[in-house]
């Protein structure tokens, strides 16, 4: 009767491990749940995805400003301001007609590709970002010559419904500030 | 989950012990062995029998905790998933700008290692090179040394001096002890009594973190 007497122990203390299991089962669960939503509601990581937001954003509104086909200058001229606010939208809405006059008769297609680009500031509350775009335009002119031209651009980014537009674009520089 | 078995197979004999009758009455126990024998079938045939309400609702409860338990240990895996899914997003491992101090202290050091290292007066090449032997490293040391080996005589007769300042950085990507920047450098030249030139640059440089400094270890132009 030995087994049995060794078998009723263990069966009364089976609840106790049961218990015991579910409880660490019950730890585990609450510490990961935590560590998941500490995670999830991470400002840095917050923050981080409006820097990419950003840039993304970035990189192509000065893409698209640095692209423009003579024979569809409607569509590319819409572009622009699509990708622009502030300032720089009404200076494009305003320059528009004149604009498109001039690139009709260039006959230039301008394409653009970015090279590299990186956020310098972002002040994701006010929703302004300022960032550097290394960029390569090709211009191609009437008689089917091309000519690639380096240029590194700041642009400064606002956000607007929820969206992120240029508002300043501008060259760098070069040799202006000397001994700064 | 082992322990629900060990549940099933340990609790039998304790059933038989308490009289629950067997699945063929006539057969009276008549020793251990037809204990045995009995505690053999009954476990395969115990539900069909018709246990007290105590013994189900314990059982019941112990499924209850049981499934309970597992419930909680999947919700665990599930939440410490989640929690890897998003702190090992690509933006997230990105440092740059979330890490404002480390941020900054990379674009500066950055910056003012390449002004250093092309920087240089005809008659002070040398102490561009030791800067660049302490600031510099891995490929861009070698493209450096390269360079300069192949331009010193030049730039000694000529008498050219350069001048390069870093006019803006931007950290692209900041993890740990690696980072990869893009700088726009403005750069003048001057050869003897000629007038200055400057020219415009825009590189992408990568640096590592090596005893508590930045070192470029790449330069590469844009």
């Amino acid at each position: 009767m030995k087994r049995v007497a060794r078998a009723l122990a263990a069966a009364r203390s089976l609840p106790a491990l049961a218990l015991a299991l579910a409880l660490i089962a019950g730890g585990f669960a609450v510490w990961t749940g935590w560590d998941w939503y500490a995670a999830a509601h991470d400002d840095s990581a917050e923050y981080a995805a409006q820097r990419d937001v950003a840039l993304a954003a970035g990189e192509q509104a000065v893409q698209n400003l640095n692209t423009l086909d003579h024979r569809d200058v409607e569509r590319g001229l819409d572009l622009w301001e699509s990708a622009t606010t502030g300032d720089l939208h009404d200076q494009l809405a305003s320059g528009r007609e004149e604009f498109a006059a001039q690139v009709q008769t260039a006959k230039t297609v301008t394409t653009a590709r970015v090279l590299s680009g990186a956020v310098t500031e972002l002040d994701d509350r006010a929703g302004r970002a300022r960032v550097l775009v290394a960029l390569r335009v090709t211009v191609k002119a009437s008689d089917g010559q091309r000519t690639d031209k380096d240029s590194r651009m700041l642009g400064e980014l606002t956000r607007t419904g929820g969206r992120w537009k240029l508002s300043a674009l501008g060259q760098a520089p070069v040799g202006g500030t000397s001994a700064g | 989950m082992t322990w629900l078995l060990r549940d099933e197979s340990t609790r039998k004999p304790a059933a038989v012990a308490d009289g629950t009758p067997g699945p063929e009455p006539g057969t009276a126990p008549a020793d251990d062995t037809a204990v045995d024998a009995v505690d053999v079938s009954e476990a395969e045939s115990d539900g069909d029998q018709a246990p007290s309400r105590g013994r189900l609702s314990v059982r019941l409860r112990r499924i209850a905790v049981a499934v309970l338990a597992v419930a909680l240990v999947l919700a665990g895996c599930g939440f410490f998933y989640g929690a890897h899914q998003v702190r090992s997003t690509a933006s997230a491992r990105n440092r740059a700008l979330t890490d404002t101090e480390a941020t900054t202290r990379v674009a500066g050091d950055v910056g003012n290692a390449l002004a250093r290292v092309f920087s240089y007066t005809p008659d002070g090449l040398d102490a561009a090179e030791r800067s660049a032997r302490s600031v510099l490293d891995g490929r861009a040391a070698r493209q450096y040394a390269e360079l300069l080996g192949r331009i010193r005589a030049e730039l000694t007769e000529q008498r050219v001096t350069l001048s390069t300042q870093a006019v803006r950085v931007g950290v692209l990507e900041l993890d740990g002890d690696s980072a990869r920047l893009l700088v726009f450098l403005d750069q003048v030249a001057r050869r003897d009594r000629a007038a200055a030139t400057s020219a415009a640059a825009q590189l992408t440089v990568t640096a590592r973190w090596e005893h508590d400094r930045w070192r470029i270890v790449d330069i590469r132009t844009r």
